[in-house]
């Protein structure tokens, strides 16, 4: 069965978050910013560029999964990162009402002194259960949904936050692509833009 | 000056996260019932909750406003704190370039001379 993407509800979710639940302790506004202050310049990369290697990713190594790592994936590793778990309806876009205060914690952080003016990439990614090119844009529409919720039910400057879905291209598990640790969002620091 | 409890202890407002889970504990079966392809952004889910208000649980009903009126709350905290501590910021940091929130945690640092009005705002917008 194709599960969803990022965290799934259900079963495989269920498991997954019981089996974290000592190690995991419950995600924390501060948590999120230690992770992601401390950017001091912008950093030269683009979402729409981001984008784009996705997508030749998938028209240059095609396959079932993907075989080489994208690019900016070295650049990206570099910088200020948090993820996150927000789980969707199955094959949607649609934030499940349980991952709104998952939500509202990445608002009460971005909305602080500490992160305020700098420019977040909200990246989603999928494990690599399904096609390549649908994962690629069902990511980008859940990363687009979460920023739209950062924008318009908190209020976050739109101007702060782009969001970029790729796919299965960035597994954070290779060896293990089925994997739901592969399901995240990731919130990148890319620096000030003035 | 009045004995004050510490400053902390006077913040009416809550966060964004505390004010949202109120959306899903109180009004998560009804979203699931009647708002099955409204998404929490752009509006949505609250206009889908007013358009089934009828259908909604008691416990639905009675919270689902009151989780804007916490929203609305929180943004004019923020929003008022440029005026309440605009004493302060040309006391204490004047010096500091603005934006980017380096005047707010100028601010943020300079706590113990900063006036308990100027302190509670930063309080109250969840600032600190």
């Amino acid at each position: 069965m194709k599960t969803s993407l990022f965290l799934s509800a259900g079963t495989a979710a269920a498991v997954l978050v019981s089996s974290l639940a000592f190690a995991q302790t419950k995600l924390s506004r501060d948590d999120i910013i230690t992770s992601l202050q401390g950017a001091q310049t912008k950093v030269e990369i683009s979402a729409s560029e981001l984008r784009q290697q996705a997508l030749e990713n998938i028209k240059k190594y095609p396959g079932d999964n993907a075989t080489q790592p994208l690019p900016l994936a070295g650049k990206l590793a570099t910088l200020r990162q948090f993820n996150v778990e927000i789980t969707f309806d199955f094959d949607s876009a649609r934030i499940r009402p349980a991952s709104y205060e998952t939500v509202g914690v990445i608002a009460d952080a971005l909305h602080t002194p500490y992160l305020m003016g700098q420019k977040f990439f909200v990246v989603g990614h999928t494990d690599a259960k399904g096609k390549r090119e649908y994962n690629l844009d069902l990511s980008q529409r859940r990363a687009d949904a979460i920023r739209d919720a950062l924008i318009t039910t908190f209020r976050v400057p739109a101007e702060q936050l782009e969001a970029v879905g790729l796919g299965e291209e960035q597994l954070r598990d290779p060896k293990n692509p089925n994997s739901e640790v592969n399901r995240r969002v990731q919130l990148i620091n890319v620096g000030f833009d003035q | 000056m009045a004995l004050l409890p510490t400053g902390s202890a006077m913040a009416q407002t809550v966060g964004f996260a505390d004010a949202i889970r109120i959306l899903s504990s109180s009004c998560g079966n009804d979203i699931g019932k009647y708002c099955k392809k409204e998404n929490l952004g752009n509006n949505e889910i609250t206009q889908c909750l007013q358009a089934n208000e009828s259908k909604l649980s008691q416990q639905c009903r009675a919270d689902k406003d009151r989780v804007g009126v916490l929203l609305q709350e929180r943004f004019a905290a923020q929003a008022a704190v440029g005026k309440t501590c605009d004493r302060d910021i040309q006391q204490f940091c004047k010096l500091v370039k603005p934006g980017n929130g380096y005047v707010l945690r100028c601010i943020l640092k300079a706590k113990p001379s900063v006036s308990n009005a100027c302190n509670q705002a930063i309080d109250l917008a969840g600032y600190r």
